[in-house]
C-alpha cells in the first residue's frame, strides 16, 4: 500500500486525475439519448490515459450474458502480436454439450470474438495456453492445457493451427489425476517446444510437482517430476514454468512439507534447465547449497493458508505463484508468491529476484512488493528489462487491480490502478470468484495481460479508461442485452495493454 | 421454466409448420415434418432475407463461398445471452450456397459459431419462404429461450440415453461420505477441485428407465463443493423430489457401499430435474 500511495504521487498525470477527467468528460460529452435504440446500443469509451488500453472482453453479441467469467488467461502470437487468445470460465453460450470457447482478437486486443474450439464440453474447469511460432501458422499454434470436469477430471493437451477457424482443437495427449495445467511454449526452427506445469498425482512418493515437456509440437509429451525432496504427500497445486528465448527453462513450485488441512508449510522452489529440457535429466541445473538437492529454495517453510471457501473477500486462497524470466537475459528471473504473511493478514504477496540464473535470491522481498491482503500475482519482463508486477488487492471493500513496473528491482516503480471495483458484488456463483490466477505477458516493450472484475460500467472503476464491447450505459451504470432488457452485473474478463516504462 | 420452453417450442414449431405450409415457395412436406425436430436441435432459429453471398457480417468470421449474410426479419429461438434482434445482419455458414441468392427469404435452423460484434451461425437446415406474420415466432425478442442453465430436449434425450437409470424419487437423507483410505496407504489428494462428496439416499417412486431397483432405494453420491469443476452438478437436499438420471459410480473410486450395493452418481447438468418436468421426460423417453 505504501508503494501504491507513493506511486500516485510520483505519477499524478496517469492516475486519479485521469479517472476524474474521464468521468467528467464522459458526462459532458455524452449526447442525450434521443431514441430507445440509441440508448440501448450505446457503447462507451472513456478518454484513456495515452497508450493504456483496458477492454472488457465480452463481445457485443453476447450482451445478455451474466456468467461468472472468472480466472482469465492470455496467449499472444509473438510473430503476429495482433493475434491473441484469452480464456476464462466462460461457458459455451448456445449449448450445454458444445465446446467450451476462447476469446480471439485479431486486431491487437481492440475487439474480441468468442470461438468455441476447445476440446472440453461446455466449460473448462482450468485452462491455460500459449502460442508458439515454430510452425509458421500466423493464427496459431495455440497449445492449451484444459481440464474437463464433467465426471472426474481429465487433462487434455491440445493444439490449434488457426484460432480463427471453427475446428475443435486437436487433442494430442489425455490423462487424468492431475491439477492446474499451466502452459508455456517456445517456437524454434525445428518446431514448438511446450512446457506444461501440472500437479501430477500419478507421480511416486508424493513428488507431484511435474513439467510435461514436448519438444515436437505436442506430438509426444514426457512427464518430468521436478520435486526431489520429501513432501507432505504432495506439492501445492501451482507449478509454473517460464521460458527464455535462449532455451533456458525455469519452473517454480510449492514444495509442501507439512499440511494440516488449513495451512501448508511450504518451500518455494525453483528449478532450471539450460537445454530446453531436452536432456536425459532435465531441471537439475540448480542445487540448493543446504542439501545439494536439485531445486533452489527461494524461501523455506512459509505458512500458506489453504481455504476452499471464501477467505479473502469472496475469493478462496491457497496456491498463488508466478515466475518470470527476462526474455533476453536469462540470468535474471523473478518469483512471486502468496503466504500468510504477518500477523493479522489473510494473504500476503512477495516478490524476489535472482540475477545469477537462480543460484542466489534476494534475501528479503524486493522493495514495495510485500502486498497485504492480495492475490493473483503475475510477473513478466519486457524486452527492455522492465519487470511488470500484476496483482489484485482487497482494499476498503474493493478489489483493486494494480500493474506495477520497475527497472531497478522495485527501488523505484510506477503503479497503475487498472480497476477498482466493489468486492461484495456480484455474489459469487462458484469458486474461484475472480480466479486462482490472472496473467501478464510482454511483447517487445509492452505489457499485456488479463484480469477479472465486477463489470459495472462505471468510469470511476477504471482509472485508466475502459472500452466495453457489450451493451452498457455508463451514465446509468447499467448493462443491457442490446435490445433494452436489463442484464445483471457479473464478473467479466478484462484485457489490458500498458507500455513498458522506458 | 422448462414446461414453458417445451410449450413454446411446440407452439413455435406448429406455427412455423403452418406458416411453411401456407407459403408457395417450396415448403416441402418433408421440410415441414422436420421443422419441429430442427427447432429442437437448433440453438438459434430465425427468419431472414439474404443480403450478401460469399460474405460475412463482421471481421472475425472467415469468409468462404459458404458464408452468406442474412438480415434478420424475426427471431424464433435464441439463448438469452445472445444479442440478436430484427434488422441485425447475421453470418450464416450454409451447407450449400447455390440454393440462395440476394433477396432469398428463409427460416434458418442453426447452431452458434462465432460471437463478436455480430453473430455467426452454422446452418443445420433451412426452409425457404417468409415467416408468417401472425406466428408468435415473428415477435422478435419475445420468444427466446434456451437461457444459460436450461437443457434442451435434444441434450436431455442424449443424457437419458446415456443413463443407467432414470427415476422419479424423493431424497430421504443426505450425509457426508468419506472415501476409504487407499490400500497403498497413499494420502488423499488436496486440490481446489476437491468435490467433498456427500451421499443422498433416494427413495425411488417410479423407474422411467432401467430395471427394478432393489428395495426401492438408491445411494447417489454428489459433490457438495462449490468449485468450478462441480458447479453444474446437482446438489441434493433432504425431501427434494425430482427426476434423476443416474449412472453407476465411476468417479469416486469406490463404486459400492460397505454392504456391496451399487452406488450411483448424478453429476451432469440436467441430471436432476424438478418433478414438474415429468411429462416432458416421459414424452422424450416414449419418443426417442
Amino acid at each position: 500500500m505504501k508503494a501504491c500511495a507513493s506511486s500516485w504521487l510520483r505519477f499524478p498525470a496517469f492516475a486519479l486525475p485521469a479517472a476524474r477527467c474521464a468521468l467528467l468528460t464522459a458526462l459532458l460529452l455524452a449526447p442525450p439519448f434521443k431514441t430507445t435504440a440509441r440508448f440501448f446500443l450505446t457503447r462507451a469509451q472513456a478518454p484513456p490515459t495515452p497508450a493504456i488500453k483496458v477492454v472488457n472482453l465480452i463481445p457485443a453479441s453476447l450482451s445478455g450474458e451474466s456468467n461468472q467469467d472468472s480466472e482469465p488467461f492470455l496467449a499472444i502470437q509473438n510473430e503476429n502480436p495482433q493475434v491473441m487468445v484469452a480464456s476464462a470460465f466462460t461457458p459455451n453460450p448456445f449449448s450445454m454439450t458444445g465446446n467450451a470457447p476462447v476469446y480471439v482478437s485479431q486486431d491487437g486486443g481492440k475487439s474480441w470474438a468468442l470461438n468455441a474450439i476447445t476440446p472440453v464440453r461446455h466449460m473448462t474447469c482450468d485452462i491455460t495456453h500459449a502460442m508458439a511460432t515454430g510452425e509458421n501458422h500466423p493464427r496459431g499454434d495455440l497449445h492449451a492445457g484444459t481440464l474437463a470436469c464433467a465426471s472426474g477430471i481429465t487433462l487434455d493437451e491440445s493444439e490449434s493451427n488457426d484460432v480463427a477457424l471453427s475446428a475443435t482443437m486437436n487433442v494430442q495427449s489425455t490423462r487424468g489425476n492431475v491439477d492446474q495445467p499451466f502452459v508455456r511454449a517456445l517456437g524454434v526452427s525445428s518446431g514448438d517446444r511446450i512446457y506444461v506445469g501440472v500437479n501430477d498425482f500419478n507421480q511416486a512418493n508424493g513428488h507431484t510437482a511435474t513439467i510435461d515437456v514436448s519438444v515436437d509440437g505436442g506430438s509426444t509429451y514426457r512427464s518430468i517430476p521436478i520435486e526431489m525432496r520429501n513432501t507432505a504427500g504432495q506439492d501445492g497445486p501451482s507449478v509454473r514454468p517460464a521460458v527464455a528465448n535462449d532455451g533456458t527453462v525455469y519452473a517454480a513450485f510449492f514444495g509442501w512439507r507439512k499440511f494440516n488441512g488449513k495451512t501448508a508449510t511450504s518451500d518455494v522452489v525453483v528449478v532450471r534447465d539450460d537445454a530446453a529440457a531436452t536432456g536425459a535429466n532435465p531441471f537439475q541445473a540448480l542445487k540448493d547449497p543446504t542439501d545439494k538437492v536439485p531445486g533452489v529454495l527461494v524461501v523455506k517453510r512459509v505458512a500458506i493458508p489453504w481455504s476452499n471457501a471464501p477467505a479473502l473477500g469472496q475469493e478462496r486462497i491457497g496456491s498463488t505463484l508466478s515466475i518470470a524470466v527476462d526474455p533476453n537475459h536469462s540470468g535474471t528471473v523473478y518469483v512471486g508468491w502468496a503466504d500468510k504473511g504477518s500477523k493479522g493478514d489473510i494473504y500476503t504477496l512477495h516478490a524476489r529476484r535472482s540475477t545469477d540464473r537462480g543460484v542466489t535470491w534476494s534475501k528479503t522481498d524486493l522493495p514495495h512488493t510485500t502486498i497485504h491482503n492480495a492475490t493473483n500475482v503475475a510477473l513478466a519482463v519486457a524486452n527492455n528489462g522492465a519487470v511488470g508486477f500484476l496483482y489484485q488487492q482487497l482494499s476498503l471493500g474493493r478489489w483493486v487491480t494494480h500493474l506495477v513496473q520497475s527497472h531497478d528491482g522495485f527501488m523505484t516503480s510506477q503503479d497503475f490502478v487498472l480497476a477498482t471495483v466493489p468486492a461484495d458484488q456480484p455474489v459469487g456463483k462458484f469458486l474461484p470468484y475472480l480466479g486462482d490466477y490472472d496473467y501478464l505477458l510482454s511483447v517487445g516493450n509492452e505489457f499485456r495481460g488479463v484480469f477479472c472484475a465486477n463489470n459495472t460500467p462505471d468510469f470511476a472503476n477504471f482509472p485508466q479508461g475502459v472500452t466495453y464491447q457489450r451493451a452498457a450505459d455508463f451514465s446509468a451504470k447499467t448493462l443491457n442485452d442490446g435490445a433494452g432488457n436489463a442484464v445483471p452485473i457479473s464478473i467479466d474478463p478484462f484485457y489490458f495493454s500498458v507500455p513498458a516504462i522506458p | 421454466m422448462k414446461i414453458s420452453a417445451v410449450f413454446s417450442s411446440s407452439l413455435l414449431g406448429a406455427s412455423l409448420s403452418l406458416a411453411l405450409c401456407a407459403c408457395t415457395n417450396a415448403a416441402a412436406p418433408q421440410a415441414t415434418n422436420n421443422s419441429a425436430a430442427l427447432i429442437s436441435q437448433s440453438s438459434i432459429v430465425f427468419s431472414g432475407t439474404v443480403s450478401q453471398l460469399a460474405a460475412t457480417s463482421f471481421a472475425d468470421v472467415p469468409k468462404s463461398p459458404q458464408t452468406i449474410v442474412v438480415r434478420v426479419d424475426s427471431i424464433v429461438k435464441k439463448p438469452a445471452a445472445v444479442s440478436l434482434k430484427k434488422g441485425d445482419s447475421v453470418t450464416v455458414e450454409v451447407k450449400d450456397a447455390s440454393g440462395f441468392q440476394e433477396g432469398t427469404q428463409a427460416t434458418f435452423y442453426t447452431d452458434g459459431w462465432i460471437f463478436g460484434s455480430g453473430v455467426a451461425v452454422k446452418e443445420l437446415g433451412h426452409v425457404l419462404g417468409p415467416a408468417a406474420e401472425s406466428a408468435p415466432a415473428t415477435r422478435a425478442g419475445q420468444n427466446t429461450h434456451g437461457a444459460q442453465g436450461e437443457i434442451s430436449d435434444q441434450e436431455l434425450r442424449d443424457r437419458m440415453n446415456k443413463s443407467d437409470f432414470v427415476v422419479v424419487g424423493r431424497v430421504t437423507d443426505v450425509r457426508k461420505w468419506n472415501a476409504p483410505k487407499a490400500k497403498s496407504g497413499a494420502p488423499s489428494r488436496v486440490t481446489e477441485h476437491d468435490p467433498d462428496w456427500q451421499e443422498a439416499v433416494v427413495e425411488v417412486q417410479s423407474v422411467l428407465k432401467g430395471g427394478k431397483v432393489k428395495g426401492n432405494k438408491v445411494i447417489v453420491r454428489f459433490p457438495s463443493r462449490n468449485d468450478v469443476a462441480w458447479v453444474n452438478s446437482p446438489k441434493f437436499t433432504k425431501n427434494q423430489r425430482g427426476i434423476f438420471c443416474l449412472n453407476r459410480d465411476q468417479t469416486t473410486g469406490s463404486p459400492t457401499t460397505g454392504q456391496g450395493a451399487n452406488v450411483y452418481t448424478c453429476l451432469g447438468h440436467g441430471d436432476a430435474l424438478p418433478i414438474s418436468e415429468e411429462a416432458r421426460v416421459r414424452a422424450l423417453l416414449t419418443n426417442p
